[in-house]
């Protein structure tokens, strides 16, 4: 009777222990709607998700990687390249007389493609000639920041296509009350009139793209393998799985992600830059981390990834809605991270 | 059956044989002066004392961190926080100098002190990432990604958001960026100070020799390299690396040690950070781009040194520093545009290691 309770007990803690980011973010969350007038509302949630936009993708990136038991430091340089590229499509093919919205597809079409070549060349290196991820990576980021710095040649990419814009700062679907509804176009109201904003578009796309892959982690026999290599590496070879060819493949979404997140960081901001990314490393393997992947491979989710993120996003806005400096925020990030560790260290059962 | 990502089995037969051997061991020192020569011919002025001095002198923070980096690293962790324990320094030192100094307090005095606030406040991080290494079992990537975060933060705090911390004694970048010896051609010679009758802007007539930064820089890399290579804590250093477990049954205090070389690392960081306010005489934060602790570690990876462990040598270290440092100044004198240096380093990096694993069993 008593182990029963005991046992009840534990796995009472357990759950919490498993969920500890959602108990957290929940506080988080909880913490600023109290002391911030206003905080608690879809306005700032959205808020909340349009910025924390490219750290998702970012950390989506880490995410695959991660598990493999690599890292890769040159997400954010990629996110810069593919700023600087997609924002130079879009100018000079708008000036060759494309209509805006041709000029904006193609480009990002042309972008994603390139933004396959930092990956597939990290990944040549790790799996076929041995380097380290960490020193392959670095080396990659280098040659991106040098690459989009060529580029630039100091002037970030200006005369955009202001379609542009729209798009990255619109919204997936409008409501004005009493009247009616319409998807992705502003409706033409008079001044005054409330209109209710739902999901910003680049959340959309985001989340459809993080969507896809998360499927592609859980449910088929690539992400299985993903899993496999990161827990075991030798198992994995000798069970027949071609690692090379998976670790180059992961190389390859990382940085199909970086690019996409570069892609609505131009659609966001209007303006591409080599460094656009460079604060956003930290954020985005903390992000894992503090979703409860190792560091050593084999372990990780998507899902709770997200959640790592939100936390990251969540203090970010609410410290800005506080009017405290925002760099109190890597202060905090850095001590959830070692926090994360810290507890998943205390409590080895909880871990999935 | 493959084994994939495992080193120790390529080889060819001219990695075997003498010049092969010479040449692996030693590539980044011929490297190095492959790279001198063809800039020799490409730069004007490259080719000068005063120039090589000028390399050493603006790598002497490298250095710093590289020394730094090679003690985590042997023992196969890696400190990704050395940049901003360098800015926290740095900004610290500022601070407390313009702080004193409003108060009247006396020039040497309030220098004297915020030195040393600079370099004590360093041992913090790194006693924190130490023990989270050691104690909590904290993979090191992550407990110096905590600590770059927290440093940078607090840093900020400092400086007020992004504005350097100016202010200070006019002294300061004198003694960062003095010379020990003065040569005005046949007419005089003067030791730590430029003669007096040769105003500022004539400063260039002079020959200078021996900046301050090279007796720092002499000093650190001597006394590590002696703590390294012939003390009792430079052979446990590379046991913890080599093979943990081995280390732990040998008796080493593995814990207590790896706080020691978490601390030391840092330490070096702060003296970076003191450094660089006497070499630009204003307090600075690290900006994001500025990616210290990264080019650190490509120093010393490049240096010969494994990120697996157990394996790097202070002179290797101190060569690969130079290595990133010519190949920049060089660049820069030949005219070559400045970004395509992170190209250049990333290439050289890649390299580097791939020739690394070409011989496994050389270091």
């Amino acid at each position: 009777m008593n182990t029963l309770v005991a046992q009840r007990k534990r796995n009472a803690l357990g759950t919490i222990g498993r969920n500890w980011v959602l108990v957290f973010l929940a506080l988080e969350f909880g913490y600023f709607a109290v002391l911030t007038r206003g905080f608690a509302s879809l306005h700032i949630v959205q808020m909340i998700l349009f910025y924390g936009t490219e750290v998702f993708l970012l950390a989506t990136a880490e995410l695959f990687v991660i598990i493999t038991g690599g890292i890769d430091l040159s997400v954010g340089y990629v996110l810069g390249f593919a700023t600087v590229i997609s924002s130079k499509l879009m100018v000079v093919f708008a000036s060759r007389g494309l209509s805006p919205l041709g000029a904006i597809v193609t480009s990002i079409l042309i972008t994603l493609c390139i933004g396959l070549i930092p990956g597939f060349v990290n990944g040549v290196l790790v799996a076929k000639l041995r380097v380290p991820p960490f020193i392959a990576t670095f080396s990659m980021l280098g040659v991106c920041q040098g690459v989009s710095e060529l580029l630039m040649q100091g002037i970030p990419a200006k005369n955009l296509p202001p379609l542009a814009g729209t798009i990255g700062n619109g919204h997936f679907l409008y409501i004005v009350p009493g009247s009616g509804i319409s998807f992705m176009q502003r409706p033409d109201v008079a001044r005054g009139v409330r209109v209710i904003e739902i999901i910003p578009n680049a959340v959309v796309f985001a989340l459809i793209f993080i969507a896809i892959f998360a499927f592609i982690l859980t449910k088929t026999r690539f992400g299985q393998h993903i899993y496999a290599i990161g827990g075991n590496i030798d198992a994995a070879s000798r069970a027949g799985i071609d690692v090379k060819k998976h670790i180059i493949g992961v190389y390859m979404i990382s940085s199909f992600f970086a690019s996409l997140a570069g892609i609505i960081y131009v659609m966001k901001y209007i303006t591409g830059k080599a460094d656009a990314g460079a604060a956003s490393l930290l954020d985005a393997i903390a992000a894992v981390v503090i979703g409860g992947a190792s560091m050593f491979g084999g372990s990780g989710t998507v899902w709770r990834t997200i959640l790592g993120c939100l936390v990251i996003a969540t203090l970010e806005t609410g410290l800005r809605m506080r009017g405290t400096p925002t760099f109190d925020k890597y202060i905090l990030v850095g001590v959830i991270l070692i926090f994360t560790v810290v507890i998943e260290r205390f409590f080895p059962d909880f871990k999935r | 059956m493959p084994r994939p990502l495992m080193p120790h089995d390529t080889s060819t037969p001219f990695v075997q044989t003498n010049t092969g051997k010479l040449l692996g061991r030693h590539w980044a020192l011929f490297f190095l002066l492959g790279m001198m020569v063809i800039f020799a011919f490409t730069g004007p002025g490259f080719f000068e004392v005063v120039n090589f001095q000028n390399i050493i002198h603006l790598a002497t923070i490298s250095i710093l961190l590289a020394v730094a980096e090679t003690f985590v690293i042997i023992t196969g962790g890696i400190d990704l926080s050395v940049g901003f324990v360098m800015g926290l320094s740095s900004t610290l030192a500022a601070r407390i100098m313009v702080t004193l100094g409003s108060t009247g307090m006396g020039e040497p005095l309030l220098i004297v002190l915020g030195t040393l606030a600079g370099l004590l406040v360093a041992f913090i991080p790194g006693f924190i990432s130490g023990t989270l290494v050691a104690r909590f079992k904290v993979p090191p990537f992550i407990a110096t990604l905590g600590m770059w975060g927290i440093c940078n933060g607090i840093t900020l705090h400092l400086c007020d958001g992004f504005l350097p911390i100016a202010g200070l004694p006019s002294v300061l970048p004198r003694l960062g960026n003095g010379y020990l010896f003065y040569i005005h051609k046949g007419q005089s010679f003067t030791l730590f100070k430029k003669p007096d009758y040769i105003p500022d802007e004539r400063v260039r007539e002079l020959i200078r020799l021996v900046p301050f930064s090279f007796i720092l820089i002499g000093a650190v890399v001597l006394v590590f390299w002696f703590i390294l290579h012939k003390s009792r804590f430079g052979q446990h250093t590379y046991a913890i690396g080599g093979n943990l477990d081995a280390a732990i049954r040998a008796g080493i205090d593995v814990d207590r040690h790896l706080v020691k070389i978490y601390m030391l690392s840092s330490f070096l960081a702060g003296l970076a950070g003191v450094f660089n306010v006497f070499q630009t005489g204003i307090g600075n934060y690290t900006t994001f781009s500025s990616m210290y602790e990264l080019f650190a570690v490509a120093a010393v990876v490049i240096g010969g040194a494994s990120l697996l462990g157990g394996k790097g040598r202070i002179v290797g270290s101190m060569v690969g520093v130079l290595v990133l440092a010519v190949l920049k100044n060089g660049l820069a004198i030949s005219g070559v545009q400045p970004f395509v240096r992170y190209i250049a380093v990333g290439v050289l990096l890649t390299f580097a290691v791939i020739i690394d694993q070409l011989f496994p069993d050389l270091f």
